[in-house]
């Protein structure tokens, strides 16, 4: 949360290692369901896994891990189970089968998965495994979080259990069976003879329906007549843990997002406006020339602070714009092409001439080097939490502006704020005006010039340090900055144009935030950055700083800027801009 | 005349002509070399009926392989040319060269490979097609055609092809250039000359058996069902690179010479994991690897060093 107090450095920075990790566990785990299912757009997005843009469906309870308290092997077999659904498991007819009833089609939904990850190939003992522990794993956190005390619970781990056992044909976790007994027994009469009909047909997905559709029906009708006593799940201290298996039947509700994760969510006021988003006044926005916001002498002492602290990093700035180079311009590795038989004669190899006099190979031609027709724009967000940052993410955008221009590439490095705290004169001007309801944005919204594309690094350099001028950092308005920077990418005559947006939460604006409600500006910044990403002449990616950014943008890196020193992060920004990080 | 079906076990009632005698220049015979069905009867019609045979395919697929090892089947003469960017026109064609002539030294014209090769009856193999300068392959633009001449200029000379003279062509790429960043130097080539190939035939990977198969007869100590099991567990892992690079994941693959490789080193080192690492995981850019362990904790339940399990984050 953008205004809230900035936390100790430690805590933060161990919070940005858990971020980061598991960022790389979600990396990991896509990675392996594309290749595992051949599909080339798969991705989590906010700890989702979705197909392009689109967010797949729930599937089952147990393939919603938490890193919290999950460990690695149980993503892994969650990643597993996943490409195993979207393998063996016909997505149409499946949809064409669900029953209505919630609580029958999230029976119907957890017993397809099982299915499929009976599927399992037998050459995969390592998939095997990863799935048996996942399913272990939930088993246990469900049945030590107390929801198997009550009667529904019970009887609906039971089920699982037993068809999971049923269609795998592996055991029933063995620290719970003694406890199945008494409802196995119950059971039995009602479903064992569609039991056997999942074991038999879970190869045919249309007959395996059949008996799972029956099992469904007849599980939901117990749990609804012992829906009585549901209070019990209802308990304080066990409330907590009902997040993690939702016993809600609505699977395709929206994730109940943690801190970690970029809060966001749909905006009520922006929806019956039609995403219209509103200004209530733009009578006080400004923007400013970065060098213009200090004295001169200040803005000095504050560059040589940051190139010491460039000095410290150690980057190799030559080689950066090396990489750049290749990654942003055709790369040739020199300008001539030796030995051809026509064109500029080859000194060197004169002497080959003399030698064989037949050899007529010694004419150079010269390599055209194409340039690297490309500008980068760097966003920063200067709102209140960025400020235990500000160094480190002034010393990525002045090392890397300076190897843009190395590499023969444009860049930009803007920032964005707000000229005041709690709406500022916007919002005295509501209050004047009688608080009118929903009024839009409401703050005076600062959009900052650190350097612009035809300025060069060498002159940007006291306008740059700029960044490390504490009282700049206040609010942020994250979606009008993007279009922003858009706007002045398009005015650039380059053919590519990246912009990197370094944020470390959601767009925050206490004002605005009260006048409308808690999602205004986030949603805003949702559609902003859809609707930049669609027209698709930008390429926009989002540089977390402790803070998984993927529920905004579809290519999106979370960065660790506390404990990374030397070309770490570099690399890494590098690869986004690659489009290596594809979440 | 060769029956198809007993030379090269493919269902058909081919029957195809073919050289009694062996000479110096025909391929030595894999007796356990596995033909792929599409790709040997295009190669065998490329023989047959004198048509021109282009073999497209991943790297490590065997595609110049298939076409030798045909032609020793046939008792054909075959002569591979490795085409790179700096063959010119003069090493094809031929040139002028100083020789001693009874105590003399003279200018006489010594032929290239074409030439040479057209004239008699030859199974011409350029392999690398896509590596040659496209500039210079109109050489061959005259003899792609059937019955086509080759008018030597120096010479003043018309060259009628040999009745058995064939020419075949591999590539990684169809003449489009480096499009996937694998093949780095891969030209574009003239597509008038891409269209002059009667038969472009394609072998990426094979079905998964088949793949155990070859694997199995070129590692005798892994044959057998044991074996067969750690090949098929190999197979599929090679299998999921194939799949992560076409995802992206990846900047490398496994293709099957790399799968023959590792079954090689397994045979060495006796750890399918430690030769994994060694025939493969060395290979990939340091931040790929974690992603490799993954594939490979899949298929064989075991950790390598670079899983992310065992290193946890990387810093």
């Amino acid at each position: 949360m953008t205004d809230a107090p900035a936390p100790a450095t430690a805590s933060a920075s161990a919070m940005q290692r858990r971020v980061r990790q598991e960022e790389q566990v979600a990396e990991l785990c896509a990675g392996v369901v594309r290749a595992l299912s051949g599909e080339r757009d798969l991705h989590f997005r906010g700890r989702r896994l979705h197909r392009g843009r689109v967010a797949l469906p729930w599937f089952a309870p147990h393939l919603h891990p938490s890193p919290e308290i999950d460990d690695f092997a149980s993503f892994r077999g969650v990643a597993d189970g996943l490409a195993l659904r979207l393998t063996a498991s016909d997505a149409a007819l499946h949809e064409s089968l669900r029953p209505g009833d919630p609580v029958e089609r999230m029976l119907f939904e957890m017993f397809e998965q099982f299915r499929a990850e009976a599927m399992v190939p037998d050459i995969m003992a390592g998939m095997r495994r990863n799935l048996r522990h996942r399913h272990e794993q939930w088993s246990l956190a469900f049945h030590h979080s107390g929801l198997t005390d009550t009667a529904r619970g019970l009887l609906l781990y039971a089920v699982a259990q037993i068809c999971r056992a049923r269609v795998s044909g592996q055991q029933v976790v063995e620290e719970t069976e003694d406890m199945l007994e008494a409802t196995r027994f119950a059971l039995a009469p009602l479903i064992g003879h569609q039991l056997a009909g999942l074991r038999r047909d879970r190869a045919d997905q249309a007959a395996y329906a059949v008996h799972a559709l029956s099992i469904a029906r007849t599980v939901a009708a117990m749990l609804h007549e012992a829906g009585g006593e549901s209070e019990a799940a209802r308990d304080p201290h066990v409330d907590d843990k009902r997040s993690v298996f939702s016993l809600v039947a609505d699977m395709d509700q929206e994730i109940i997002e943690r801190f970690t994760t970029a809060e966001s969510g749909r905006s009520a006021v922006l929806d019956d406006a039609g995403g219209a988003y509103r200004v209530f006044t733009a009578a006080y926005d400004r923007e400013h020339d970065a060098a213009a916001l200090a004295r001169r002498e200040v803005l000095a002492g504050h560059r040589e602070k940051l190139d010491r602290r460039i000095a410290a990093q150690g980057v190799n700035i030559a080689r950066l714009a090396r990489e750049l180079r290749a990654l942003l311009a055709d790369p040739t590795r020199d300008g001539w092409d030796g030995g051809q038989e026509e064109g500029l004669i080859d000194g060197r190899r004169l002497a080959q001439l003399v030698a064989s006099p037949t050899e007529r190979r010694l004419f150079r031609t010269e390599r055209m080097e194409p340039a690297a027709d490309c500008i980068v724009t760097f966003l920063i967000d200067c709102s209140g939490s960025m400020k235990e940052h500000a160094e480190s993410v002034a010393m990525m955008a002045d090392v890397f502006a300076r190897a843009l221009e190395q590499a023969g590439a444009a860049s930009e490095v803007l920032g964005f704020t707000t000229g005041a705290w709690n709406g500022g004169r916007a919002q005295r001007e509501w209050v004047r005006a009688g608080k009118p309801a929903h009024p839009g944005r409401l703050n005076e919204r600062c959009h900052i010039v650190f350097k612009a594309a035809a300025t060069p690094w060498r002159r940007a350099r006291p306008a740059m340090a700029a960044l490390l001028k504490a009282d700049l950092f206040r609010e942020g308005i994250d979606g009008e900055a993007v279009d922003w920077a858009c706007a002045r990418l398009r005015q650039r005559p380059e053919a590519r144009k990246l912009l990197l947006v370094i944020s470390d939460g959601s767009p925050m604006d206490s004002a605005t935030h009260l006048a409308n409600d808690a999602h205004y500006l986030d949603h805003h910044l949702r559609d902003v950055v859809a609707r930049q990403e669609q027209r698709g002449d930008i390429e926009i990616a989002g540089v977390g700083v402790g803070l998984d950014l993927s529920p905004y943008y579809s290519r999106s890196h979370v960065l660790d800027l506390a404990t990374s020193t030397g070309n770490t992060i570099f690399r890494e920004v590098i690869d986004l801009m690659a489009g290596r990080h594809r979440r | 005349m060769l029956s198809v079906r007993e030379v090269f076990g493919i269902d058909t009632e081919l029957q195809v002509p073919a050289f009694s005698e062996r000479d110096d220049h025909v391929p030595e015979v894999d007796a356990v070399y596995r033909f792929n069905p599409d790709v040997t009867l295009a190669i065998l019609a490329g023989f047959m009926r004198d048509r021109r045979v282009m073999v497209q395919g991943l790297h490590g697929t065997g595609k110049s392989s298939h076409i030798e090892q045909v032609a020793a089947r046939l008792n054909w003469p075959c002569v591979r040319l490795n085409l790179d960017g700096h063959i010119s026109r003069l090493d094809l064609v031929g040139k002028d060269a100083v020789v001693l002539r009874e105590g003399q030294q003279v200018t006489e014209f010594q032929e290239g490979i074409v030439p040479w090769s057209l004239q008699r009856p030859v199974a011409l193999v350029f392999d690398e097609y896509d590596a040659g300068r496209p500039d210079v392959m109109f050489v061959i633009q005259r003899i792609l055609e059937r019955d086509g001449k080759f008018t030597l200029m120096d010479q003043n000379k018309v060259l009628r092809p040999h009745p058995f003279f064939r020419l075949f062509a591999t590539a990684n790429t169809v003449g489009l250039g480096n499009l996937n960043g694998l093949y780095h130097g891969a030209q574009r080539l003239n597509h008038a000359q891409i269209d002059r190939w009667n038969i472009v035939a394609s072998l990426n990977y094979l079905p998964a058996g088949e793949e155990i198969a070859i694997v199995q007869a070129r590692v005798p100590s892994l044959a057998g069902d044991a074996g067969r099991t750690l090949v098929a567990s190999m197979v599929a892992v090679a299998d999921l690179t194939r799949k992560g690079f076409a995802a992206g994941d990846l900047s490398t693959l496994m293709s099957p010479r790399t799968v023959i490789t590792w079954a090689e080193n397994v045979e060495i080192f006796k750890d399918p994991a430690l030769a994994f690492r060694l025939s493969f995981v060395n290979k990939c850019d340091d931040a790929e690897r974690p992603l490799v362990a993954e594939y490979f904790q899949r298929c064989f339940d075991q950790e390598l060093k670079e899983s992310h399990e065992l290193s946890g984050p990387r810093e």
